[in-house]
């Protein structure tokens, strides 16, 4: 029984993380219909970024990670820019140019900062001994506790400002958006960035447990397609509980099957959701 | 092109990889029998993502299952290494029809997603099951023909390729053809002249996957030795850049592209694993500014020779 806690609390604390790093992949496909392949890409980037910063530079963490996503998000602007404008209009380019860009990254990574894992320094020690039953890493709840609050942050930027006002109307008709008088250019350009610095602060928070190599953005990027299909494509509620969902299910899979099918269990989920509800569990319907 | 310039091109292509064996060495003639591979991989997966616009991620995961199943067919039950490749097609081809079916209804993202995936935990599966197929050790698997011969074997991958190349160009010639492009063009167009958008896409993944199934299953058979590395997202950026960097949705283009790559990838050898890099940063470059690839750059280049077609 206190295993089973320890899994699910375990399962529940990833899956906040999994929300977080899925929320980038669905607010651009929302917007734009765009699938960012190099999602976990930027993730890791982001990773390295802190880690340099941190250890070469010497900068605290906290400006460390600010400067990291900062980046990432100048970044984005630049990719949507060069790369992703041209493609308005033809799906299929988009898919192709973000895929091609992930690899490019993959092996720029290997270039530049070798194969071996980079971790930042940890922002907390020790551990805490929670329900009385098993100790549990600070870092793991400190990360935890940062990934629910850039979440909460996110939908009161979507939900109750101006900027979100208008990325919502976006989302629902883009030429109804544009008549009003919203530039959907720079809110595609803005978004797309945000999606990027949403991955990127993912990975701030969660390469000190995680240490980042070159190829861990594969991963990073499947989990996020699978939470973003299980949630229904373009809804942030749905991305934050098909997170949640999925985080439980891999951690009590990977306890009770086999740790080395962990990411099999999220395929599962994945041909089980387009079986059973291919629009996902809060997807829009007319898809 | 004028009808007699395109025999003699073929008259000549036919001639070139007659005497090649005759003329190359071990090293050029092993370079041939990889570009005849990815000819085979490029040009099937142009017909599904030149021909009717869905980007599937799982070619080389197709290629894989060709080459797993056939390679075991071979082992576990001592089929020869042809017979093997057309279970090793069957499997493809049903495989390809389930995951075409789950998921091709839902839309061309879900494909990409989907097949993403899909090829991913291919590849776990593949690394975890040890027992059966060796994981990352690799596969022994005995040689494509009863007698080991590398010209032979050349021959064998060139008819080979040779034939799926026509079938391609009948295809894309055809009826189905015409539908494959007209899905591509305006779905809902299609729909309204009676095409059933669904099942002509799944079609297309089938076929397509199939393809890939034979491709893997002959290149496993010529190594002698299959890894995960077959399935892996490297092998299928490779056979992506190819077919972009040759000319999407053109017949000749991923021909073109995958000889190229292929070719000066052993020239750029030296310089390690840079080539990955290299031709990422080119695919990127012709994707965004020549969409249409070298065959594009080249029909621009001398149109005249294009206004017989």
């Amino acid at each position: 029984m206190d295993d089973f806690l320890l899994y699910l609390t375990n399962g529940l604390l990833l899956g906040v993380i999994y929300a977080l790093s899925a929320l980038g992949v669905s607010l651009i496909v929302g917007i734009m219909n765009v699938i960012n392949f190099a999602h976990g890409e930027l993730y890791v980037l982001a990773g390295y970024f802190s880690a340099l910063f941190a250890h070469a530079l010497g900068l605290p963490i906290p400006v460390a990670m600010a400067l990291a996503v900062g980046l990432v998000f100048v970044f984005g602007l630049l990719i949507e820019r060069t790369l992703i404008q041209p493609t308005y209009g033809n799906d299929m380019y988009s898919l192709i140019i973000t895929f091609i860009l992930s690899i490019v990254l993959q092996n720029a990574y290997l270039f530049i900062f070798g194969p071996y894992p980079q971790k930042p320094p940890n922002w907390v020690t020790g551990s805490t001994h929670l329900f009385g039953l098993f100790y549990y890493g600070n870092q793991r709840l400190a990360s935890f506790l940062a990934g629910a609050a850039v979440i909460a942050l996110l939908f009161l930027l979507i939900k109750k400002t101006w900027f979100g006002k208008m990325v919502r109307a976006v989302a629902q008709d883009r030429e109804m958006a544009s008549m009003v008088g919203v530039n959907s250019t720079r809110v595609n350009m803005l978004s797309f960035a945000l999606g990027c610095a949403l991955a990127a602060a993912a990975g701030v928070i969660l390469a000190p447990i995680f240490p980042v190599n070159p190829t861990a953005s594969v991963g990073i990027s499947l989990t996020a397609f699978v939470v973003v299909v299980l949630g229904g494509m373009g809804s942030l509620e749905g991305c934050v509980v098909g997170g949640i969902l999925l985080g439980v299910v891999q951690n009590l899979g990977a306890a009770y099957v086999s740790s080395g099918y962990k990411h099999f269990f999220g395929f599962l989920i994945l041909v089980l959701v387009l079986t059973v509800r291919p629009s996902g569990l809060f997807g829009r319907k007319e898809i | 092109m004028p009808r007699s310039l395109v025999w003699l091109l073929s008259l000549g292509l036919f001639g070139v990889l007659a005497v090649l064996p005759l003329v190359a060495g071990d090293y050029w003639l092993h370079t041939a029998i990889l570009c005849l591979f990815y000819v085979m991989m490029a040009a099937s997966w142009n017909l599904l993502a030149g021909y009717t616009g869905q980007v599937s991620f799982s070619h080389a995961a197709f290629a894989g299952i060709g080459a797993y199943v056939s390679g075991m067919c071979a082992i576990y039950f001592h089929l020869p290494p042809l017979l093997g490749a057309l279970v090793g097609m069957a499997v493809a081809a049903v495989l390809g029809l389930l995951l075409g079916v789950l998921c091709i209804r839902m839309g061309g993202i879900y494909l990409s997603l989907t097949t993403l995936a899909f090829s991913e935990m291919l590849r776990i599966v593949i690394d975890n099951e040890y027992e059966i197929t060796r994981g990352t050790m690799g596969l022994s698997v005995p040689f494509v023909l009863p007698f080991y011969s590398k010209a032979w074997a050349f021959y064998l991958m060139g008819a080979v390729t040779l034939g799926l190349l026509y079938v391609i160009h009948r295809i894309i010639r055809s009826d189905l053809g015409t539908a494959f492009r007209a899905v591509q063009n305006d779905e809902t167009a299609a729909a309204s002249l009676g095409i059933h958008v669904v099942k002509i896409r799944v079609a297309a993944f089938v076929i397509s996957s199939t393809m890939a199934g034979l491709a893997g299953a002959l290149y496993g058979h010529y190594h002698q030795l299959i890894t995960p590395e077959i399935l892996s997202l490297n092998l299928m950026f490779l056979v992506l850049a190819m077919t972009i960097i040759g000319g999407l949705g053109t017949f000749a283009g991923p021909v073109v592209g995958a000889v190229f790559l292929e070719v000066l990838s052993e020239y750029i050898r030296i310089y390690g694993e840079f080539h990955v890099l290299i031709f990422g940063l080119v695919a990127l470059f012709i994707s965004r500014f020549a969409p249409e690839g070298l065959v594009g750059l080249w029909r621009k280049r001398f149109p005249t020779l294009d206004a017989q077609r």
